[in-house]
């Protein structure tokens, strides 16, 4: 009697042997895509603007001063000499991953063991898994690049086992395998929008080759400009179907999401169920402050040099090598920009997010009091992951702010930039011009929801008639990128790849510090902070087993 | 007829000396005893009174008046399943006088409060909190890495639930024990690691057939005292110029919107004309900036009504008692309160010639409750009453709740409008608690004993968020959250208790069983979008927007079987042996049961021959034991590998963190590219499988001296402890690598704790109907963890090299820092790194470089203390003259650092929230004399550090009372009346703490919190 009075089973759960069979196995898959989209503010997977975009030239920590979240502004000021204590930033964005290959893995496991003839999406299925598997190595790879590469067939003991020290050319490779997987398994159009398909897989491969193009020693500096991998990536964006969204801001609006741009998405969505909807909180914490309509909490704002270099000279092109020769403080005064300016950063005077006012209820004209800390961190603000306040895409969540917006890791532009920097290094400059002209173009027709909303017409955007020389074709192809995903969170882990960090940062800090006192002592220390260090709690965690990233 | 010369006593003991004839009192305290030889010697005993014998002397009634034992009131102590004479206990017990803490046990609502700092080894935090509950009740310290509460045992009825305790009122309770040893508490081995609290309430009647008193209490509580000094608007406004112009940065660019800052703009030597304040919060002309103290908003006097009264009555045959409270606290925080209806039976009949008891002890209460809210972004209101900005008004010029606006300030909501807006959430408690028992004299001295107790509870928890519009603080959508837990703990024991005199011998054995059955359910529901907002609209089927759902249900069960053999010779000479086994649910087959045996002897060394004749020494006994106890707080499933299908729940649920509630961690996705609407979803790992899991235990030796002088006028407990818990449970992080939810529950962590106990007290009458007493206490500890397996110790603080292994698991690591740097030059000389970058300027911090190898970096961090005491103590004075009482009582601790948040505000500025005065006084080239840095508001010194954790002993004067008994001739004639007390009392009154202390209250330590009151209350006692 007492042995069963002490049997007491658990309930509303299910062990282990119960959950991986066939009827779970597509739950099992679903919980897979969920865990690349369960962000934390302070340690995100999706939107990569703390690594991405605060640590480049493009924009600032903001919040309330730079104790707000210190973490990120060790980043910002590359003052991270000891890897990160607690939770706040790489700890938890390399956990999430981790977590999110965990799903994959645990998926995989189960649908290998079924039979096919159970289980007819079998091979399907495992593309996928093996797709977002490769995405999250590949998120870690670009933010920590000496990290254990975790497959389906280890057990928890032998993953305690798993060493950080694949060689990097090699450890490229074995994530391409998964997304080379899923290109030769996945359809070109899936059952489900937001599944992976074959576009996503070859648009990864022709990213995750363009990084392994541009050879990196042990101190990352980059070495060699492989050409085999080159003409990869120029191969795979030829597999790539798709096309530009007639306007720049349908990236960034609702209506849009899983378009003919959008080529791998994370899904967002609200009054899903859930307990805060499964927005896009990873941005949560950088609508503007300050006005009523958002409120809180003002971080990622744009940099001075980020709004100079939408400057544009009289023929529509952008300055190269002057272009942050004076500071752009009012758009009146300049009078020549590029478009997208407006579509991705908000300064005083403009209309915010296309909008002119919310119902009666506010003025969406960007205003100087809009931002939360000016004396530190001035007046402009992110805009691309902001929506206006009357959307039903938009939430406020206590005081922070989600969106239904898709997060989009690779837009079809992304897929013609990356096939122009291949092409140009390749010598292939006048195969690489129609590229990047054909994203000008787009820039060019995408002035008319700005000006409905009330903007001053300053815009003067135009496409290159030759690139001269490789050197110039370069400049083009970078300032493109550039101002094309300005504050998306791609630009930090650009510089990298191109071996220039460095550079371009140094000299950023020495003109930027003279408008920011904060970033006065701030230093880009070649051979560190290219890379994030590896969380001291995991190489606690494996006894030491994981080796610690150079210059930590 | 016996007699206390007053009414008679029922129930006394007679027996002829030298021989086993005796009988007992009836109800009307009448004897009749046969066979009495002439020259026969009685001998008159009853529990509480003196000892009498008396000659017969031929006579054939003798009517006798006892005379009660003050220092024996105590002598019978419940030590589990059975109870013992106070002088032969072997353990560590300590009794709990309850009419010393009776009235401060009214005043708060909760006996457990009142008893801070009475019992050694007994350490109670308080809360601020109406509800009187406490936050953190210790017994001998920490024990154990993860729950450290007690168990209670109510009339034989276990529980883990503090709250059950509070609410019951003070007069019915018999008496309260404290089971500190393992030897001690070991009979309810896997549940007593943390020690046993025994609370017996009235179940028999002495001398009265019925019997009524009323005690009410009426208290006014200020938290006036613990209130930090904050800045005004005007004196803000020059803290944040001078700290911006230290920092080189233009006050007008930060502040600008708040301020308008005349001044030179030179910042070599800068120079202040003037500042203005911005007529306007964020240019809002509705908006008119202020002057706002928020604590004075905020809080306000609050008031506690508590009343109870207890009707009991009976015969030698039966018993019954009622007894019924109510409590009223209306908070000090605005829109705050609690109420509390409690009610207590108790009755018990004999049957068939007394062979026979049945009885049921019950204890029913409901409760409401409405505290501290928090702000939209989770900041509670108690710290934004000390730190929001005082430019920001309380309410708009046209009446609204005035919020933060334009550039400058925190995201942080007006607290009042929190308060306000959170008045209609409610927490509502039901609990029935108690048992049925029988017991059966089967054979002379044989007693079976049989209990069904049950511990229910219900508490449905309503949360209603209205839409706000605070400034830029808004939240749009209004929603309403209802939680319903259900709690059933189900307690069956069965023992056996047999009595064996053999002349000297004396033994006594108890044979049990006890099986346990706990169930938790919880259910939760919430829905949003309602079209009105009133009270009585918020109910879940009024919304009309999204409803979300969700509920769990888990339990454990043990069973246990235990046994005692207690034995005495010559009353000289104690021993006892318990063992129990136990089974829990919460571990696999193969470690389901363990065992759990103590032992103790004790020497009464006063009954010796050569001390009989002592009259200075009138008790000496020395107790000396070892015992094993178990824990198993764990989850009810901590063994098993589980999956969940959690659709879409948020971190916050599992594990509150900051930015927790908005980190999904769910299962499902909008697959379909929807953007809205039910989602497809899966399951995920939430634990990895332990099948070896195994008990906790806990291991320790006690040694104890009880002594009492010159007939108990000066009397004393000296106990002193070692203990060791092995295999503690935890659940130790694991390389992130491995994946999502693959912690497992182990075995591994060893800590040991050493510490030592001291009650001592004298008490004596004068002539003049002048009586005084003074108790002391003391009690003493050091805990420290021996071990703990490599991947756990990242969870705890300090390096590899200098690990929490030899330290306590309270003990701070941080920095050391030896005061400010006078000039440039002294702090360029100085080493730089780390955390001194920043600090390294005229004013700044100087940072130690422990290990000397000139940079300051994170090795140069040190232990710099722990933050529980390592020495408690407590003094108590009683004064009594003729009919009037005083009694005054202190306590306090030592040996402990503290964080002192108010530091955090008095000498640093932070740039969006309100400073304390300190940093009017901060380092400047002409104000050197002083401990506050020079203003910054980027580079701050909050690092750990001994700068911030400082020694914050402290002693305090917590209760002074003064009470009046009406005379006795006089309140006869009212109806009877037995005793009218009127008395006035002041709890939480004063304190005395070191010289670096600044803070409030020593006791605040948590800024999150309400602070603990200053209490005055009036009460009365009545008995009829």
């Amino acid at each position: 009697c007492s042995e069963d009075f002490l049997e007491v089973e658990p309930t509303g759960v299910v062990s282990s042997e119960n959950v991986t069979t066939a009827e779970n196995a597509e739950g099992l898959v679903v919980a897979a895509y969920a865990a690349i989209g369960n962000d934390n503010i302070a340690g995100p997977i999706t939107n990569m603007w703390v690594y991405g975009s605060v640590r480049s030239d493009d924009a600032y920590k903001g919040g309330g001063g730079r104790g707000d979240v210190g973490a990120f502004d060790r980043y910002e000021n590359y003052t991270l000499t000891i890897p990160d204590a607690g939770e706040e930033g790489t700890p938890t964005t390399w956990s999430l991953y981790y977590k999110a290959i965990s799903r994959a893995n645990v998926a995989l496991r189960t649908i290998n063991e079924i039979p096919e003839e159970e289980y007819s999406e079998k091979q399907q299925r495992i593309a996928e898994l093996r797709f977002l598997r490769g995405h999250s190595h590949f998120m870690l790879k670009l933010l920590f690049k000496n990290i254990p590469f975790i497959s389906e067939d280890l057990s928890d003991e032998e993953i305690l086992e798993t060493p950080n020290t694949i060689p990097n050319n090699e450890l490229w490779d074995i994530i391409a395998d998964d997304f080379l997987f899923a290109f030769n398994n996945l359809p070109q159009t899936p059952d489900q929008a937001g599944r992976a398909n074959r576009n996503a897989a070859a648009a990864y491969l022709a990213k995750l080759r363009l990084y392994q193009a541009y050879e990196q020693d042990d101190q990352h500096q980059v070495i060699n400009i492989n050409e085999e991998k080159l003409q990869e990536v120029i191969n795979y964006a030829n597999e790539v179907t798709g096309s530009l969204e007639p306007d720049f801001a349908n990236n960034f609006l609702p209506g849009y999401e899983n378009g003919s741009e959008s080529i791998w998405a994370v899904q967002f969505s609200l009054d899903d169920g859930t307990d805060i909807g499964r927005g896009s909180y990873a941005t949560g914490l950088n609508s503007p402050t300050g006005n009523a309509l958002y409120g809180c909490c003002g971080f990622h704002q744009a940099s001075q040099n980020m709004v100079n270099a939408f400057k544009t000279d009289n023929s529509g092109l952008p300055l190269f090598d002057t272009f942050n020769d004076s500071d752009m403080t009012s758009v009146e005064n300049y009078g020549s920009i590029d478009p997208r300016f407006d579509h991705t950063v908000g300064f005083p005077g403009r209309p915010f997010k296309y909008r002119n006012t919310v119902d009666e209820s506010g003025d969406m004209i960007y205003q100087t009091s809009w931002a939360r800390d000016p004396g530190v961190y001035g007046v402009y603000s992110n805009m691309k992951e902001q929506q206006a306040p009357d959307c039903s895409c938009w939430k406020k969540e206590g005081p922070f702010i989600a969106t239904s917006v898709n997060y989009r890791f690779i837009r079809y532009a992304d897929v013609l930039l990356f096939k122009a920097e291949a092409l140009i290094q390749l010598d292939r400059l006048d195969e690489a011009l129609p590229l990047i002209n054909e994203v000008r173009e787009r820039a060019a027709a995408s002035t008319t929801r700005p000006l409905q909303a009330g903007a001053l017409n300053i815009y003067n955007i135009d496409t290159y008639e030759s690139f001269p020389s490789k050197e110039i074709a370069l400049k083009a192809l970078k300032f493109e990128r550039r101002v094309e995903f300005g504050m998306e969170g791609w630009r930090f882990f650009d510089l990298v790849r191109w071996g220039e960090a460095e550079e371009v940062l140094n000299a950023y800090l020495e003109e930027e510090k003279d408008e920011r006192d904060y970033l006065s002592t701030a230093h880009f220390t070649a051979g560190r902070d290219e890379y994030f260090p590896i969380p001291q709690r995991e190489i606690d965690f494996t006894g030491g087993l994981y080796e610690q990233n150079p210059g930590y | 007829t016996v007699t206390d010369g007053n009414m008679p006593l029922p129930g006394v003991n007679i027996i002829v000396k030298g021989t086993s004839n005796g009988t007992v009192t009836d109800f009307d305290g009448n004897y009749i005893l046969s066979n009495v030889p002439t020259d026969a010697v009685l001998t008159f005993s009853f529990l509480g009174f003196t000892q009498q014998e008396l000659n017969v002397d031929g006579q054939s009634e003798i009517n006798v008046i006892l005379e009660e034992d003050a220092a024996a009131l105590s002598e019978v102590v419940v030590t589990g399943y059975s109870s013992q004479r106070a002088v032969d206990l072997t353990g560590a017990v300590s009794v709990i006088e309850m009419e010393p803490i009776r009235e401060a046990s009214m005043s708060s609502g909760s006996p457990i409060q009142a008893m801070q700092g009475r019992v050694p080894g007994l350490f109670v935090e308080k809360s601020g909190n109406p509800t009187g509950s406490s936050n953190r009740i210790l017994i001998r310290g920490v024990n154990t890495l993860g729950n450290n509460e007690p168990l209670y045992v109510i009339d034989g009825v276990p529980t883990v639930r503090q709250e059950v305790f509070s609410s019951i009122n003070p007069s019915t309770i018999r008496s309260v024990q404290v089971l500190k040893d393992a030897s001690a508490s070991s009979i309810y081995g896997s549940r007593a690691s943390n020690g046993v609290i025994i609370v017996t309430t009235t179940d028999s009647m002495r001398g009265e057939e019925l019997s009524i008193s009323l005690n009410s209490n009426f208290s006014v509580l200020s938290e006036k005292q613990q209130r930090y000094d904050m800045l005004s608007s005007q004196e803000r406004g020059r803290v944040l110029w001078e700290a911006s112009v230290n920092d080189g940065s233009d006050p007008n660019a930060g502040y600008g919107e708040i301020y308008d800052f005349d001044w030179n703009e030179n910042f070599n030597n800068p120079e202040l004309n003037n500042i203005t304040i911005q007529p306007f919060v964020g240019g809002n002309t509705d908006v008119p900036a202020g002057n706002t103290d928020w604590q004075d908003n905020l809080y306000e006097t609050g008031y506690v009504v508590n009343n109870d009264l207890t009707v009991s009555g009976g015969s030698d045959k039966a018993f019954a008692l009622i007894n019924l409270g109510y409590l009223e606290n209306s908070g000090i925080l605005k829109y705050t309160g609690y109420e509390r209806y409690s009610a207590k039976l108790n009755s018990n009949v004999k049957l068939f010639n007394d062979k026979v008891k049945l009885g049921v002890n019950s204890q029913f209460y409901t409760s409401k409750e409405t505290l501290a809210s928090t702000d939209l972004g989770g900041g509670p209101t108690p710290s934004l009453g000390v730190n929001l900005a005082p430019t920001i008004p309380v309410f708009t010029a046209s009446g609204d709740y005035a919020g933060p606006l334009g550039s400058g300030y925190s995201d942080r909501n007006n607290p009042l409008y929190m308060q306000y807006i959170n008045r209609w959430d409610n927490t509502d408690r039901t609990t029935i608690f108690g048992n049925v028992y029988a017991e059966i004299d089967l054979l002379e001295n044989l007693t079976f004993r049989t209990s069904l107790g049950i511990d229910h509870s219900q508490t449905g928890i309503r949360d209603v968020e209205p839409r706000v519009s605070n400034g830029f603080i808004t939240r749009n959508i209004n929603r309403l959250t209802e939680v319903n837990e259900s709690f059933t703990s189900l307690i069956f024991s069965n023992t056996l208790n047999y009595q064996l005199d053999l002349d000297k011998h004396k033994f006594e054995f108890l044979l049990g069983t006890e099986s346990i059955d706990n169930n938790l359910e919880t259910v939760s529901a919430s829905a949003q979008d309602f079209a009105v907002e009133t009270d009585s609209y918020f109910v879940l089927s009024s919304a009309t927007g999204q409803r979300r759902s969700s509920g769990t249900v888990s339990g454990d069960a043990l069973f246990s079987q235990f046994g005692k053999i207690n034995y005495g010779f010559s009353d000289k000479y104690l021993a006892s042996f318990t063992l129990r086994r136990d089974g829990s649910s919460k571990f696999g087959a193969n470690n389901r049961y363990a065992l759990f045996p103590a032992f103790t002897l004790g020497w009464r060394i006063n009954n010796e021959a050569f001390l009989r004749e002592n009259e200075k020494i009138s008790n000496l006994k020395l107790r000396a034991g070892y015992g094993v106890v178990g824990n198993q707080f764990i989850g009810d499933f901590a063994r098993f590998g589980l999956y969940e299908a959690r659709y879409g729940p948020n971190q916050h649920r599992y594990a509150p963190a900051l930015f927790s509630e908005w980190h999904n961690i769910g299962t499902a996705y909008d697959l379909e590219g929807n953007s809205s609407g039910n989602l497809p979803a899966g399951f995920v790992s939430v634990q990895a499988g332990n099948p070896d899991l195994k008990w906790e235990e806990t291991k320790e030796i006690n040694v104890g001296l009880d002594f009492g002088f010159f007939n108990n006028k000066l009397a004393g407990t000296f106990d002193f402890f070692s203990r060791e818990t092995e295999g503690i449970l935890i659940q130790p992080p694991i390389a992130s690598a491995v994946g999502e939810g693959r912690l497992k529950w182990i075995n591994g962590a060893t800590t040991r704790t050493n510490g030592w106990e001291l009650s001592l007290a004298y008490s004596n009458s004068s002539e003049n109907d002048f009586t005084y007493s003074v108790s002391t206490n003391f009690g003493a500890f050091k805990d420290e963890i021996t071990s703990l397996p490599e991947e756990a110790r990242t969870s705890y603080p300090g390096t590899a090299q200098n690990s929490i292994i030899g330290q306590s698991q309270f003990s701070i690591f941080g920095y050391r820092t030896d005061g400010l740097f006078q000039s440039q030059e002294e702090a360029d000389a100085h080493p730089t790194g780390g955390a001194q970058i920043g600090n390294s300027r005229p004013g700044g911090i100087k940072i130690v470089d422990i290990n000397g190898d000139g940079v300051i970096n994170s090795d140069d961090r040190d232990w710099l203390g722990t933050t529980l005491p390592s020495l408690e103590y407590g003094v108590r004075i009683d004064l009594g003259y003729k009919n009037f009482d005083f009694s005054v009582f202190g306590s306090g601790v030592a040996g402990r650092i503290g964080v002192d948040p108010y530091i955090f505000y008095n000498n640093f500025v932070p740039g969006r929230e309100n400073a304390g005065p300190g940093t009017l006084n901060a380092w400047t080239p002409t104000n050197t004399n002083t401990e506050i840095p020079s203003l910054s508001l980027v580079n701050n010194f909050t690092e750990t550090s001994d700068y911030i954790f400082r020694d914050n002993s402290y002693f305090k004067i917590r209760n002074l009372q003064l009470g009046y008994s009406l005379p006795s001739e006089l309140i006869e004639n009212w109806a009877g009346m037995s005793n009218l007390r009127v008395y006035a009392q002041g709890e939480n009154l004063l304190w005395f703490t070191p010289s670096g202390y600044i803070g409030s209250d020593p006791e605040r330590t948590n800024i999150d919190l309400i602070p603990n009151p200053t209490v005055y209350s009036i009460g009365l006692n009545l008995n009829f």
